[in-house]
């Protein structure tokens, strides 16, 4: 652990990092555009240099070297003395600054970044408040250089974030700088837009607005925005983001630093894969089947009716026919209240892992991120649930043969995929179940069959936590009220336990750790340091 | 003719028919009109013109009130206490009404056709007990409020009944002790005698006792609710007070109760201090020998214009005051009543019983200047109250603002230092 | 947190005796209230028979309904920057943003919508705005029959541009937005024009 003296504090850092790094941990805000952790430093943007202790050429005494050094390239070393609070250091940032901006077109009133845009907020507390260019600014109009992103290369600052992002991490290598100077910015090869799997993550390092997302242009302004901490729903890689989100509508997703899982970046997938959560196809309505045709159910009589027919079912055989299906889709909280509810009615009751959707083989990135194939973000804390809780349990193609057989007279099947998760010979065989209580967030083959079918709520309406495929238990939070005419899962299971009060997914985690000590142990990433960006 | 004449010369009769003027006249009429007057005067001192668009000046203005009224929704919410909440305004109303039972219009009338010395009573009822039927009667009127806002079952509607429940108590006190220096004056609890003696001494209670006549006063004004004693129905705090769940004719019932508890007080004040019907100060106008005032027509008019008068008087000082002196804070009214007027009050009857003790007794038949030095005899007193109350007052280096001992002070360095530290 | 010195001194008033005593001060102020309630002719000057007469506004600076002001070309001179709503205390402007059709600018409202029932008429839109799109106008007198008929959307707000030029023309604004706002002199937008610095 390297000692270094910042303006005359000394710090502890950790080994091997740049002083920029060291410093922005230790709390200081230091302007820089260039410098990203995850990529590699090319200190071109000039807005983090320091004034560091040398010997003297001559005397050999140590003092302040005349030079500035870029704070981004140089390591920490045992004893170094550095300092950004001198007026050399200011007078080169405001400087800088005015450099960035003269030909920036001052256009934040429509510019998406506005709000979190690191020129505005550096321009206020490192630059002038005025400009002296009185030549006409140069011009460059937008690009749409993706199917996803759009270029403003006149508000760019030529970070090259971007470019070595595609180069390192997605391993694509579409974009580049081209020309010199004044006339340098970002662009991409003829024929070759920005496509890759990971090309949203350029518009969340873009440290102005030059990058910016299609799908978010215009939307909503950043500050309206809320920021709700959540995992990832669409693989089981269990990446972590923000729920961007206002009047309970989502507006974007995006990541949220995870050392040990995505680290600074997000798929596409993940991105964009929040979309089903406002489709307007959404169950919104309880249903009871009566004399064949499907009669709206009040949530307040859910339960008691389903505790009526779990009875009905395993009275006479501690529920040897009873099925309860645990969707990968279920946090852990919810798929344990629900296993816990089904067998304190019937004991013998069989616990099924729900259809797990996979698409094609893992894929790895070369800085080693991965997008998983496994489609669900908790299959393993659903299998790990079933363990725990002993007795019969199968796998899914199982419950649909043994069901297929009509060896079950009562099933509760959780599902809660965005997609068609069903094929019709499947449904047919589980539609041979006696009472099948169904618990879904989209129409489906089962609708048919189902005794009662129950709306379910989108992730983001819901709280509680999702094990990776690593075994890392993450808890998320609630983002959205849960759609009218649907209760979060986890509040109805609560209500089905009959425990009291709200459902509340740290609550239920620590009733569920003394059951089960291994979900007593979650993991939360390290907050970011605080002007890091 | 006959009649009516004997009808006249019977006292009951006549009660009834006192009854009828009373009930008629202050509520039907009176009230509704005060409240006009009371927007018309309001509007004045604000530098408006008040009502002007329902009928000349207008006048029609309480009628169409009271046509809005009548004909708006009365809800009555569900959350409510039912028959409670009905009752509560017509107890208030009725509370406030029959107090006015044992007001003394005008005296004792004599008309021509009646027997040598008979006279009728413009009185529904001469209690001999009057001033006692006044305070217990007074008292009551918190009940209507109580109620009515505990009925509400709204937290701001029972705030307003708790701080009208404590108001009421505090300021019985200080009430009660100045009707007492009153009655030690006349030695009587008949407000008829006290009412005769004065007219016929010309000597008004207030020359003897004007410290007592402000707490009784001030008193009347905190068991009206009026400014600055409202506090029950603070709109700034309490969304409406006691009120606040009340509409239409029910609420119009609180409202009308409000006023007829200000004409009741005026009269209660009238008649204790300043002379009930007399006309004037100083002059005598009625002894056992000189029964003329009790004659005839026009006397009876004259002693009843004079009262109503008076009345009208008080209820445009009440108006005043209430666009004058902004509202109490809680605790100031609590401490105004418990630590200025209770003392006060006390001194003043003090100063009444050392009087008596000292044989500086009223004579009636003296009229004024007989009674000079002991008129004289009791405004030194109050002037030495109000000095050793002004002493008492200049010694006191309280904060006006009355805070909490509990709080740093106002302006105290390291106090605001320390606040700031929590506000981080 | 608070800085020391924007902490201000009070000092608690000081009471003359009369203060202490209370009546001579109600006495007093009921001279004022007095002094008004006789004062005649203070009363015919400030009040006014309202239907029949009306007030004589200050045409520049009144704070009635709202407008969308237009620019030259007819267009909607707002860049659907969501400042006017982020600064509404009472939250009652809903905005929709999309790409603008012209070629001068990026943005512009495709929804615009007032709830002048909501709003408190405090004029920090007009305020807020960068490209002077939204101001209040002297009109104050308006009613309608519904809460629906009164959330005023973008055409009505621009149709009350229209009614009120006349009476409260649009002031050309000074702000160097090259051009964004389409509704100015390119001259005054130019960065080469004079301007302090």
């Amino acid at each position: 652990m390297p000692k270094i003296t910042v303006d005359g504090k000394q710090i502890e850092c950790r080994d091997g990092v740049p002083v920029l790094q060291a410093v922005l941990e230790a709390g200081w805000d230091v302007p820089h555009y260039c410098y990203h952790p995850g990529l590699s430093v090319v200190a071109s943007c000039r807005l983090c240099l320091m004034e560091m202790k040398m010997p003297h050429p001559q005397t050999k005494e140590m003092d302040w070297a005349p030079k500035l050094f870029p704070s981004c390239q140089t390591p920490v070393k045992d004893g170094m003395e550095v300092r950004f609070a001198s007026e050399g250091v200011a007078s080169s940032q405001s400087h800088v600054m005015e450099y960035y901006l003269v030909n920036h077109p001052l256009d934040c009133p429509v510019c998406d970044k506005a709000g979190e845009c690191y020129l505005q907020d550096y321009s206020e507390k490192f630059g002038h408040a005025s400009s002296r260019m009185v030549e006409d600014k140069h011009k460059n109009p937008k690009k749409d250089i993706g199917s996803k992103t759009l270029l403003y290369s006149d508000r760019c600052v030529v970070c090259s974030r971007c470019v070595r992002f595609g180069d390192e991490v997605a391993g694509a290598g579409e974009l580049r700088v081209i020309n010199r100077g004044h006339r340098a910015e970002i662009d991409v090869f003829p024929g070759v837009p920005l496509e890759n799997e990971l090309q949203g993550n350029v518009v969340d390092l873009c440290p102005v607005g030059a990058l910016l997302s299609k799908d978010f242009l215009f939307q909503q302004r950043v500050w309206n925005l809320r920021s709700t901490p959540s995992v990832d729903p669409t693989t089981s890689a269990g990446a972590t983001i923000w729920i961007d989100h206002n009047d309970d509508r989502i507006f974007r997703v995006r990541p949220r630093f995870n050392e040990k899982v995505n680290e600074w970046w997000i798929s596409d997938e993940t991105r964009f894969g929040w979309k089903y959560v406002a489709d307007s196809k959404r169950l919104n309505q309880p249903l009871q089947r009566d004399n064949g045709a499907m009669k709206p159910l009040r949530w307040e009589a859910a339960p008691e009716l389903l505790r009526r027919l779990l009875d009905e079912a395993a009275s006479a055989d501690q529920g040897v026919g009873v099925a309860c299906v645990l969707s990968p889709m279920l946090s852990c909280e919810e798929a344990w209240l629900l296993s816990t509810f089904v067998r304190s009615r019937a004991p013998q009751a069989t616990l099924v892992t729900g259809y797990v959707p996979v698409s094609g083989p893992d894929k790895t990135f070369p800085k080693g991120f991965k997008i998983s194939a496994e489609k669900a973000p908790n299959r393993r804390g659903v299998e790990s649930i079933i363990k725990a809780m002993g007795g019969p349990n199968a796998t899914f193609e199982q419950f649909v043969k043994s069901a297929g057989d009509g060896k079950f007279k009562l099933a509760y099947v959780t599902g809660g995929y965005p997609q068609v998760w069903l094929t019709a010979d499947q449904a047919r065989a589980i539609g041979k179940v006696q009472t099948l209580i169904t618990h879904d967030l989209f129409e489906s083959a089962l609708d048919e069959y189902a005794t009662i079918r129950l709306p379910g709520a989108s992730w983001a309406e819901r709280e509680g936590s999702f094990m990776n495929a690593d075994g890392l238990i993450q808890p998320f939070e609630r983002a959205l009220k849960p759609l009218d005419g649907v209760k979060s899962d986890g509040q109805f299971f609560h209500e089905l336990v009959g425990r009291p009060g709200l459902y509340r997914g740290a609550k239920t985690r620590e009733a569920m750790a003394e059951k089960i000590p291994a979900f007593g142990d979650i993991f939360v990433p390290r907050p970011e340091p605080e002007h890091a960006h | 003719m006959e009649l009516i004449q004997n009808l006249l010369a019977n006292q009951l009769f006549f009660s009834v028919i006192m009854m009828a003027v009373g009930l008629g006249v202050i509520a039907g009429v009176s009230a509704p009109f005060a409240i006009l007057f009371e927007r018309k005067l309001s509007g004045w001192i604000q530098d408006r013109i008040g009502p002007n668009r329902v009928g000349p000046w207008g006048v029609l203005q309480p009628v169409a009130d009271g046509v809005k009224f009548l004909m708006k929704e009365d809800i009555t919410p569900a959350h409510v206490d039912k028959p409670v909440f009905i009752m509560a305004p017509f107890i208030s109303m009725i509370v406030a009404l029959i107090g006015f039972a044992v007001i003394p219009w005008a005296g004792e009338i004599h008309f021509p056709w009646m027997d040598e010395g008979a006279t009728v009573r413009t009185q529904v009822a001469n209690l001999n007990v009057g001033v006692l039927y006044m305070l217990s009667v007074a008292s009551l009127g918190v009940y209507g409020v109580v109620l009515g806002a505990w009925a509400s079952n709204n937290k701001y509607a029972f705030y307003g009944g708790i701080r009208a429940t404590a108001q009421m108590i505090s300021y019985e006190v200080p009430l009660g002790l100045g009707v007492l220096v009153v009655i030690l004056i006349g030695g009587t609890l008949e407000l008829d005698k006290i009412v005769y003696a004065q007219a016929q001494s010309g000597v008004w209670n207030i020359f003897l006792h004007p410290v007592a006549f402000v707490l009784v006063l001030t008193a009347a004004f905190a068991e009206t609710n009026r400014t600055p004693f409202d506090l029950a129905e603070a709109e700034q705090e309490l969304v409406g007070g006691y009120h606040t769940e009340y509409s239409a004719m029910k609420f119009a019932a609180f409202f009308l109760a409000e006023y007829s508890h200000m004409a009741t007080n005026s009269a209660l004040v009238i008649v204790l201090f300043l002379g009930g019907w007399a006309p004037l100060p100083f002059l005598s106008f009625w002894s056992p020998e000189h029964t003329w005032w009790n004659v005839g027509w026009l006397a009876a008019l004259i002693k009843f214009g004079c009262f109503f008068g008076k009345i009208a008087a008080f209820l445009v000082f009440y108006i005043v005051i209430r666009w004058t002196v902004p509202r109490f804070r809680f605790d100031q009214l609590m401490r105004l009543a418990w630590k200025g007027m209770v003392p006060l009050a006390i001194g003043a009857l003090v100063l009444q019983v050392l009087m008596t003790a000292l044989g500086f007794i009223i004579r009636p038949e003296r009229g004024f200047a007989g009674n000079l030095p002991t008129v004289l005899f009791a405004l030194a007193g109050n002037a030495v109250l109000i000095g050793l109350a002004m002493f008492v007052t200049a010694r006191s280096t309280r904060e006006v603002t009355g805070r909490q001992d509990n709080l740093p002070a106002v302006g105290n360095r390291n106090a605001n230092a320390k606040l700031s530290g929590i506000i981080q | 947190m608070i800085r020391d010195e924007d902490i201000m001194m009070v000092a608690p008033p000081t009471l003359t005796t009369s203060d202490k005593l209370y009546l001579p001060q109600v006495i007093a102020g009921m001279r004022t209230t007095l002094r008004h309630m006789f004062s005649v002719a203070k009363r015919a000057e400030t009040t006014v028979q309202y239907p029949e007469q009306k007030r004589k506004l200050r045409v520049e600076n009144y704070r009635g309904v709202h407008r969308l002001n237009k620019d030259p070309d007819g267009r909607v001179a707002c860049v659907a920057c969501f400042m006017c709503s982020t600064a509404c205390p009472a939250h009652c402007i809903h905005i929709e943003a999309g790409e603008s059709p012209w070629p001068d600018r990026e943005k512009y409202p495709v929804k615009f919508d007032i709830d002048e029932l909501r709003c408190i008429y405090c004029g920090m839109c007009e305020e807020a705005c960068p490209c002077d799109a939204i101001e209040l106008t002297p009109h104050y007198d308006l009613v309608g029959k519904s809460r629906q008929e009164m959330v005023f959307d973008k055409e009505k707000l621009l149709r009350i541009f229209d009614e009120t030029k006349d009476v409260k023309p649009r002031k050309n604004p000074p702000v160097t937005d090259y051009g964004l706002t389409g509704g100015q002199d390119k001259a005054v937008a130019r960065p080469t024009a004079e301007r302090k610095v």
